[in-house]
């Protein structure tokens, strides 16, 4: 069901077809009732004019006659009469004379009736008519039987006077299934027409909207593969319409898509190398740059006082160069796709009370204390344990950083999924300008403020790839002199997605 | 008389700054620029120690690695430029005992060549695992008659194992008591090192029955005799 909702030229077919229907429906009501009208009436004028010529060859019999007797009247009559009835399989015309009512004369005078008429086919509204219009000839449709079989008919009749006699009417009953049964044909034959008319626009239109879907078919298949990377897929080029218009298109398209990607990936090749090798050629002269500051800061006591100071300085910018330098190299990677998450299943109270152990020196200086919320059971997820580690040493030093001495706190927890690991501090804070920026790289929330500790301006967002490597989220909240939370929530098993995370942001410990 | 260290890397700036550094120390430097000079090197100075650098022109490190493996269990480190796993790994597999990122620091550097070059602390006589005897003050391990060659580190490894039989050691335990990492280290040098280790002193090494790992924990030795 859902293919052939699916299916363009399902429902092209369907939609041509229910049109159809509905047309051919209303043409053959439209045909088979003024058919069957024309029927009526043609046969309604041969009816009226065969019973007028009946009823004056009745009359002008009569007349002639010129009887006296009452028996003779009565033979001609019964001999008139029953002659204007016709039995047969084209047609069929029963008749009646009777009576009207309301006269004294003859009662013995018998009225000739068709054997087989049924009187209920002379409605006595049809005779009151006929009473009071004596110059026109009256008639009402009628049902007829015959067994079980209704057909349609008609009654015609007509007042005559017979001499000695008095007032009859004359009635004529046609039987009108031969019409009935001609209309019936032509009714089957439009019903059998029309179903064939059917199947044929049916076919028609499938044939039809097949040409024109399957190349857009093909090309939405085509476009498919294209999107999951298959990037050879191409479409035919058969002939000038607009079809192969859209294929000329989808492949000139494909041709340039797969150009970029290539171009895309050699260059994406060419970043690889070029960090590979800044890798090593940068390593290596700053190794021996490193090796000989220390020799020289090592020896300090021994120089003059600015060469001294000049040997600390070098020290401690060496340092930072590395870190610089290990950072830049780290983001580089990221941005080439050339990371893979080592990922083992650790328990991570144990990695949140290693980052804490290394922060822990830093946090001492300064003075501040961290809060630590771990639950009871372990916490284990599968994770590449180095760097969340970096990642957590990263929220912690940032913390410490900007948490004005006030106690930082860490809390760790889990659900089904996810677990969630949040760093709190109750420091600066930060606006919402600023935190819109804060993944951004070397970007810093104060320029102006001293630096205790020495970022290189890459950490949270290394921190926020580290996250994404890990398809985990690392989220932020942060308010003016309120303080921040980071809020880093990983899925347990690498390959589950996770919906929510076990902490809340802000965290509970924060007043809303 | 000074222990002597072969350093073996291409840039020359580096390599005269660590003959500094090793001199500092007290060390007597040796060096080599390039792969196969480093060969004639090995054999001309006969090192304690060699400081391998793995890129190298002409012969890379590895190579070198492995020659050196096939004459001598002289310990080697080496040295570097991308702590990127293959490298590590390959340069473990031909028989460097540790290796060193770089940039390093000399303290770093130094640390590692002196548990490197640190002498067994030899107590006790033989020991007895299984059908393999080990004599600490000979550094030999003998299969019944048949001696068996390991590097020091190798036998330090073994060693370190034998002494307590019915323990546990976790690869951290390792890193630090064979190693001499304080802190934590890449627990893939204990891998790379067992596996050498038992290519050498098992009958079946798919099948190990003298060191034995313990799922999840770490290592043992074995105690069947058979």
């Amino acid at each position: 069901m859902k293919r052939l909702r699916k299916s363009l030229t399902a429902k092209a077919v369907l939609a041509t077809l229910g049109f159809s229907l509905v047309a051919l429906i209303t043409l053959g009501g439209f045909l088979s009732f003024s058919l069957a009208n024309s029927f009526y009436q043609n046969r309604l004028e041969q009816v009226l004019s065969e019973t007028e010529r009946a009823i004056g060859s009745v009359q002008n019999t009569v007349a002639a006659a010129a009887l006296t007797d009452e028996t003779a009247l009565q033979n001609l009559i019964n001999s008139v009469v029953p002659s204007l009835q016709i039995t047969g399989a084209s047609a069929n015309r029963q008749v009646a004379l009777l009576r009207s009512p309301g006269q004294a004369q003859l009662e013995l005078f018998q009225s000739p009736i068709s054997p087989d008429l049924d009187l209920a086919s002379i409605p006595e509204a049809l005779r009151e008519q006929v009473r009071a219009n004596p110059d026109v000839l009256s008639y009402t449709p009628i049902t007829l039987k015959r067994g079980d079989v209704s057909f349609p008919g008609v009654t015609v009749g007509a007042p005559i006077t017979i001499p000695l006699a008095g007032s009859f009417e004359l009635y004529l009953v046609f039987d009108l299934s031969p019409e009935q049964e001609a209309l019936a044909l032509v009714q089957n034959a439009l019903l059998i027409g029309g179903v064939f008319l059917i199947f044929i626009i049916g076919g028609v239109s499938y044939l039809v909207t097949r040409r024109v879907v399957r190349p857009v078919e093909q090309a939405a298949a085509a476009a498919e593969l294209l999107a999951e990377g298959q990037l050879d897929e191409r479409l035919a080029e058969r002939g000038s319409d607009v079809i192969a218009q859209l294929a000329r298109s989808f492949n000139k398209m494909a041709g340039n898509l797969q150009q970029q990607i290539q171009k895309l990936d050699s260059l994406s090749r060419m970043q690889r190398r070029f960090v590979s090798d800044v890798s090593h050629e940068l390593r290596t002269p700053l190794t021996t740059i490193k090796l000989a500051g220390e020799v020289l800061f090592g020896n300090r006591e021994r120089l003059e006082p600015a060469l001294s100071r000049s040997a600390e300085l070098m020290q401690a910018q060496i340092e930072r160069f590395e870190l610089l330098l290990a950072d830049l190299l780290e983001i580089s990677r990221y941005d080439a796709g050339a990371v893979q998450a080592e990922l083992e299943l650790r328990d991570l109270n144990a990695v949140v009370g290693a980052a804490i152990a290394s922060i822990e020196p830093l946090a001492l200086s300064m003075d501040t204390p961290i809060e630590i919320d771990l639950p009871a059971q372990p916490v284990e997820a599968e994770v590449d344990a180095k760097r969340i580690e970096r990642l957590l040493v990263n929220l912690l030093s940032n913390a410490v950083e900007h948490g004005e001495g006030k106690p930082i706190r860490v809390e760790v927890s889990q659900n089904q999924q996810a677990v969630a690991i949040s760093v709190t501090d109750s420091g600066v804070g930060m606006t919402k300008q600023q935190l819109e920026r804060i993944f951004d790289r070397f970007w810093r929330a104060d320029p102006a403020r001293q630096r205790s500790v020495g970022g290189t301006g890459l950490g949270l967002a290394i921190a926020r790839e580290d996250a994404i490597l890990h398809r985990g989220w690392l989220q932020v909240w942060s308010k003016p002199k309120r303080g921040s939370s980071f809020r880093l929530t990983l899925p347990k098993r690498a390959e589950v997605v996770i919906a929510s995370s076990p902490l809340p942001l802000p965290p509970r410990s924060v007043e809303p | 008389m000074s222990q002597r260290i072969l350093v073996v890397d291409d840039d020359d700036a580096l390599r005269e700054m660590v003959g500094l550094v090793l001199s500092g120390a007290g060390y007597e430097p040796a060096f080599a620029a390039d792969g196969l000079s480093a060969i004639t090197a090995f054999s001309d100075s006969n090192p304690d120690l060699v400081l391998l650098d793995i890129m190298l022109p002409g012969q890379s490190g590895i190579e070198v690695c492995e020659q050196i493996r096939s004459v001598s269990g002289v310990p080697i480190i080496m040295l570097t430029a991308k702590g990127e796993t293959e490298d590590v790994v390959r340069g473990l597999e031909a028989g460097a005992d540790d290796y060193v990122v770089k940039p390093h620091n000399g303290a770093e550097l130094l640390a590692r060549i002196k548990a490197r070059l640190r002498p067994l602390s030899e107590e006790g006589g033989s020991i007895q695992i299984g059908i393999l005897s080990l004599d600490p003050r000979s550094f030999e391990v003998k299969r019944g008659d048949t001696k068996i060659s390991l590097t020091p580190l190798e036998f330090k490894l073994l060693h370190t194992l034998a002494t307590k039989p019915q323990q546990v050691f976790s690869r951290e335990m390792l890193l630090e008591q064979v190693w001499g990492y304080q802190y934590k280290a890449d627990t893939r040098l204990v891998n790379v090192h067992v596996q050498r280790l038992r290519s050498k002193v098992e009958i079946d090494p798919e099948n190990p029955k003298i060191v034995m790992t313990v799922r999840g924990h770490g290592y043992r030795v074995g105690t069947e005799t058979a």
